[in-house]
């Protein structure tokens, strides 16, 4: 899907006046997950959860202290970049850590919230971003999970988060598990997941699709569930004055 | 001692085979023309290690310089897509890929640096990446804990913004892991943005992180980052990175590798 038809294609109105897109639904839908966070860490190609937290900072919880990969604690960024490690993530930090201290956190257990994303997810949680194997070959050689294995099982909650929800990427089991672990929420352009008993259960749809929709895209069973809350007219305001040239769609287009 | 050298020099001092911590992250802050050089030298079968990369791994992978990759996270972002050549030469057998977590690449340079022989690390759950890893009995506690082993590079190479002639050198902006390099590394080669007087780099205190007795070599190279950004002088280049990622063939690779030099 391009960008211009995502924009127009999936723009809904809200009431009368007001349109959104499919990252203004994930960046709302995950930014009040933070509303009583004590930290959240971003790390790689993390544009749409960079867009979450600072939703989250300004509209629900001011306090929330938030980690990345340049480490800059608490940064204002005055724009948003276009890659996740730019040194605009550090701008008028309140104070340093190291990328290695991040993780030392996380291994101590002092992580509340982590942002992670994978090619495939499967019914557990499981994540794939290592590759597709071919007997005892690399067939299909994918990113590399980043920090995401020792993140995923030491953080205390994890929002998974994938712009993409079709059966190629929902699957049943993942062949290749690159983390696992305390899994929150797994949030999509259609639908969030929540984990209980060991295996995701959707836990909304998102109110311009339809669990018909969310059903017919998933490798694993789904039950009907509730409607997730559109995004309200002081998000949408937000993320506009924010980011007017419309840097959170990036991750649609193409 | 003056370990001034010009980049070509710099670049010889590498060795065919060796392993080489290469500093930055992704296109922030990473020695790209020196990396042109090891490939415009025709360097072959290094062993290359660091947590996340991009135009350095990819272009090496593709200029046929590697043996082996260690690093957690391998691509370009959303604004770019994906790392073609080093897939493709994942892919077809040429390059082993050792996946790591970046936290694992960081383990096993820490075990070098600290000086031991291996890393107890934290749990990683049900990730395939633990079946490459031992376990010890805890000698102080009950369980097993996982341990990763130090991994000792022949060099660690960075970019840095100011270094004196004697090799010392100070890093603004985030450091990344290249401290951590640098100590567990058995010497440092540096491209800097400036070569300044031993005076300046005093002046600024403890921002001098590399001191100069490992560095072997110092070669000035400005915009020595490029296409990646190298705070606070100069943001990536998106035209840059793009004209890169066009390069389908090797006659194409060897051109560019010609014509972009410092």
């Amino acid at each position: 899907m391009n960008r211009a038809s995502c924009i127009i294609g999936s723009g809904l109105k809200v009431g009368i006046t007001m349109e959104y897109s499919r990252a203004d639904m994930m960046i709302v839908t995950m930014a009040r997950l933070l509303k009583d966070a004590e930290n959240a860490f971003m790390g790689v190609a993390s544009n749409l959860p960079f867009f979450a937290i600072w939703l989250a900072k300004k509209l629900y919880n001011p306090d929330l202290t938030w980690l990345n990969i340049p480490g800059g604690i608490d940064p204002s960024p005055s724009s948003p970049p276009r890659t996740t490690v730019h040194f605009e993530l550090a701008r008028a930090k309140k104070a340093s850590i190291t990328l290695a201290e991040i993780f030392d956190m996380s291994a101590r257990g002092e992580l509340d919230v982590a942002f992670l994303s994978g090619v495939q997810i499967d019914k557990y949680g499981n994540f794939n971003l290592s590759h597709i194997a071919e007997g005892n070959r690399i067939k299909i050689q994918f990113t590399g999970g980043a920090g995401s294995a020792l993140v995923c099982p030491n953080t205390k909650r994890v929002i998974l988060w994938r712009t993409r929800h079709d059966k190629r990427s929902f699957v049943e089991k993942c062949p290749v598990i690159t983390a696992s672990g305390n899994i929150y929420r797994v949030v999509t352009p259609i639908a969030v997941f929540k984990k209980e008993n060991g295996i995701l259960f959707l836990d909304s749809v998102h109110p311009y699709s339809s669990f018909q929709e969310v059903e017919e895209n998933t490798g694993f069973p789904v039950s009907p569930a509730t409607v997730t809350p559109a995004p309200t007219a002081d998000e949408i305001k937000l993320l506009n004055q924010f980011d007017p040239e419309g840097i959170r769609e990036i991750e649609f287009s193409g | 001692m003056n370990k001034v050298k010009t980049i070509e020099e710099a670049a010889s001092l590498v060795s065919d085979g060796e392993r080489l911590a290469i500093g930055g992250l992704l296109l922030q802050r990473i020695p790209s023309a020196f990396v042109r050089e090891l490939a415009r030298q025709g360097k072959k079968g290094l062993k290359v290690m660091k947590t996340a990369a991009n135009y350095d791994f990819d272009l090496l992978s593709f200029a046929g310089c590697l043996e082996e990759i260690q690093a957690g996270f391998v691509s370009f972002e959303a604004e770019f897509g994906l790392a073609p050549n080093f897939r493709r030469s994942v892919e077809e057998g040429r390059v082993h890929f050792e996946e790591n977590s970046c936290y694992t690449v960081i383990s096993k340079l820490r075990a070098a640096a600290y000086g031991v022989p291996f890393m107890p690390i934290a749990n990683l759950g049900e990730s395939h990446i633990v079946d490459k890893f031992k376990t010890v009995n805890n000698p102080y506690g009950q369980g097993e804990v996982l341990v990763v082993p130090a991994i000792y590079p022949d060099w660690a190479v960075l970019h840095v913004q100011k270094a004196d002639k004697k090799g010392n050198a100070v890093i603004y902006g985030p450091v990344y892991e290249d401290v951590i390099m640098a100590r567990a590394a058995s010497k440092i080669i540096l491209t800097t943005e400036k070569i300044v007087s031993s005076e300046e780099i005093s002046h600024e205190g403890d921002l001098a992180v590399i001191p100069g007795f490992k560095v072997a070599a110092v070669a000035e190279v400005p915009k020595g980052a490029l296409p990646g950004a190298c705070y606070p002088y100069y943001d990536y280049s998106s035209e840059q990175v793009k004209e890169y990622l066009s390069i389908k063939d090797n006659n194409a690779l060897k051109s560019y590798l010609e014509e972009v030099r410092p």
